[in-house]
């Protein structure tokens, strides 16, 4: 379609004569070039086709029939102005939210986030949401928090003092709405406060707005609303996470003059940390990962150790028997819910990366540039994967070195 | 040792047939995995006994079952029988299958009873006088709690698989029917509005709030984030490289710092 588009009003208007009374009038003989059609310029279409103003020119081909048009540059995008975001301050909050986040470790978890985000969204603007915290905890005023209530951490494994204390907590604020995620430390949490309270729980809503909550029931058939209740817990990855300008995050005072009751029959507990060499492929937290450009796979299961890893492998090699079939990594294989993946020597195919797609974090080694596996990491090293091994190795094995020998000194 | 598994009356997902949830029958073979166990029995609280008879042939010798009438509180009749037997342990689901789904059952029971309650566990095994739990902490990762006395232990999904069905069992099986004494107590109804269950898109981890579709996708598709904003270092030094390997697994969190040299 290399004919130009006609335009009839351009057309008409060439041929209106000027003056001569208050009608208009057209002269229908007049052409306005020699033969019927009007005469292309190819150098100006192709001006016409050329978008955006870099040095290597490039056309877009799809636009046709505008000879006369200007070239057309992409409008270069506002950067967005850095302004500081101003923090959000409700001064005397119609009622409160109660969130009580997992917060390992004193980090909020994704799904602290969106159980964060929901309260907000429950709050509103005359409300505010209290995050009750064990311990101290970071980033509670980006994460949408307007007050923030801290709990003495307690050592141990105490479950029911915890639920006491958050229960003592709740009391204290005087919360509207209480919020726990639905997560392994949080579920139990909030049936502790909620059998204690002798309240109803919402358990799982999937969805949090100021109109109600719903959560699926018997086996996901049937889906429940309700106003918002007291207490609710709220599923994983259901809700979006808070995404508005900085809150206040004010602490509040709160003296816990929590009930001293110790876990009565618990005699011990510890924490065993998954073990990278047996964990199954789908729960671990770092893999890293072999494909066909490695030849040397004694080396790689060593590297795999040192980095405290699990191992895994692209199809190719667990076809050919080198590595087992339950490492494999992929459509086919298991489909990875790991933060951080570490590729080594794998191209990237759909099918491999199709079970990459939920890893936070890759980084790839690869000798080939073009690779997927390069366009997809987040650290990609072109390189060969032979040679950076055991470079890793010895790294690690120096760090290891110098610390014993600054320990034993 | 006398071991307690509760049994709900499990629909199925799918068809809503009545069914054994499988979490319970987890439960059971927990519980018959734990040696020298002198009874072990399982505790139903409901209108009709026909539903969990299939028990039986997943490895219980005998059920119990209290007549409690439909919707009313299961609660007070399985904690007054469970009081007058008194377990060591009782073994409970983490969620039940096919009605509210709430996972209260077992902790109302350990409040009334007044008992400890430790969730989620995924193993468990006797240990002179005491009992050694291993309870879920996700990704693999366990804490080993020891208990001293009588608990209720709910079961993770992630438990050994049930014990395969076993007609021969289920035929030698008894269920025996008792009475509730306990005063019926309906369930505090909830006034929650019913509709058919619709499936909502998940929230796409690492897209703006009110970002486009286009944003969406490329957050879907892992092109955005870390994958947009990425670092490539061509043909570096091996030690290079491998200093920016480490450097960044540290500075996300999944590789531990080098132990600092202490001084
Ligand atoms: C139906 C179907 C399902 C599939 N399912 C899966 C699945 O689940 N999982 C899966 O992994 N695959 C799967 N595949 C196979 C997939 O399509 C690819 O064939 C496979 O993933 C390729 O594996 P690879 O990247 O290890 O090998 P290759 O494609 O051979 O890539 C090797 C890479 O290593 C690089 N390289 C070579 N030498 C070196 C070196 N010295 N140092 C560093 N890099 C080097 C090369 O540049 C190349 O990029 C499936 C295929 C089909 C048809
Ligand atoms: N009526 C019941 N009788 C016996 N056990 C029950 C009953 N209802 C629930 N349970 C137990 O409690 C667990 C959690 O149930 P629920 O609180 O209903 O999700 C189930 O897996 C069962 O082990």
């Amino acid at each position: 379609m290399s004919r130009p588009r006609r335009d009839p009003r351009a057309e008409r208007a060439a041929h209106l004569t000027v003056g001569q009374g208050p009608r208009p009038r057209y002269d229908r003989t007049r052409r306005a070039t020699g033969s019927g059609r009007l005469r292309r310029d190819p150098r100006a279409e192709r001006e016409a086709q050329r978008v955006g103003g870099g040095a290597r020119p490039r056309f877009d081909l799809s636009q046709v029939g505008r000879p006369m048009g200007e070239a057309v540059t992409a409008a270069p995008r506002a950067a967005p102005v850095a302004e500081a975001p101003k923090t959000v301050v409700v001064e005397t909050p119609a009622f409160l939210v109660a969130v009580v986040p997992d917060a390992p470790g004193g980090r909020l978890s994704g799904h602290d986030r969106q159980v964060i985000g929901a309260a907000r969204a429950l709050a509103g603007r005359e409300g505010a949401v209290a995050v009750i915290v064990d311990g101290d905890c970071e980033g509670l005023g980006a994460a949408g928090a307007d007050r923030v209530l801290r709990l003495d951490g307690a050592e141990g494994y105490d479950p029911g003092g915890r639920a006491a204390r958050v229960e003592a907590a709740l009391a204290a604020l005087d919360a509207r709405h209480a919020l726990f995620p639905e997560s392994l430390d949080g579920g139990d949490c909030a049936r502790r406060v909620a059998v204690s309270l002798g309240e109803a729980l919402f358990t799982n809503a999937e969805v949090v707005a100021a109109k109600g909550l719903v959560r699926p029931a018997r086996g996901r058939r049937v889906e429940q609303s309700l106003a918002p209740p007291r207490l609710a817990t709220v599923a994983a990855d259901a809700v979006a996470e808070y995404g508005g300008p900085p809150r206040e995050a004010r602490a509040l005072p709160f003296e816990g003059s929590a009930p001293a009751e110790t876990a009565k029959g618990i005699v011990s507990a510890t924490r065993i940390p998954a073990d990278p060499a047996t964990v199954p492929l789908s729960l671990a937290e770092f893999v890293v990962s072999a494909g066909n450009g490695l030849t040397d796979l004694d080396t790689f299961r060593q590297v795999a150790a040192a980095l405290h890893a699990t191992p895994g492998a692209s199809r190719v090699l667990c076809d050919a028997g080198l590595m087992p079939r339950h490492s494999q990594v992929g459509a086919s294989g298991t489909v990875l819910a790991a933060t951080c993946y570490f590729a080594l020597g794998i191209s990237g195919a759909p099918q491999h990366l199709q079970g990459v797609a939920g890893c936070e974090h890759v980084v790839a080694v690869n000798t080939d540039l073009h690779a997927a596996m390069i366009e997809r990491a987040g650290l990609a090293v072109v390189q060969d994967a032979q040679a950076v091994m055991p470079a890793l190795l010895r790294r690690l094995a120096e760090e290891a070195e110098q610390a014993t020998a600054g320990g034993t000194s | 040792m006398r071991i307690a598994v509760l049994l709900s009356a499990g629909l199925h997902p799918v068809s809503g047939a009545p069914v054994l949830p499988r979490i319970e029958a987890q439960a059971i073979r927990m519980g018959a995995g734990l040696g020298e166990v002198s009874d072990l029995f399982g505790l139903h609280a409901g209108p009709d006994a026909a539903a969990i008879a299939e028990a039986l042939g997943q490895g219980l010798p005998r059920i119990e079952h209290v007549a409690v009438a439909a919707g009313d509180d299961p609660v007070p009749a399985l904690a007054e029988r469970l009081a007058a037997c008194a377990p060591d342990i009782v073994l409970a689901g983490r969620r039940s299958q096919g009605g509210e789904e709430s996972g209260l059952v077992p902790y109302a029971l350990a409040r009334t009873l007044s008992l400890p309650l430790v969730s989620d566990v995924v193993a468990a095994a006797a240990e002179d006088g005491a009992l050694r739990l291993d309870q879920s902490l996700g990704r693999g990762a366990l804490r080993r709690v020891r208990v001293q006395g009588p608990v209720v232990v709910t079961c993770h999904s992630d438990a050994p698989a049930p014990l395969a069905y076993a007609y021969g069992r289920a035929r030698r099986g008894t269920v025996a029917a008792l009475a509730a004494a306990a005063a019926a107590i309906p369930a505090p109804a909830v006034a929650v509005e019913e509709r058919p269950y619709r499936r909502r898109p998940k929230v796409v981890k690492g897209a703006p709030t009110g970002g486009s579709a286009a944003e969406r996708l490329k957050a879907a598709t892992g092109e955005s984030g870390a994958a947009a904003s990425g670092r490539l270092l061509i043909q570096p030094d091996p030690e290079d490289a491998a200093r920016e390997i480490l450097a960044y697994l540290r500075q996300i969190g999944v590789l531990a710092a080098p132990a600092a040299p202490k001084t």
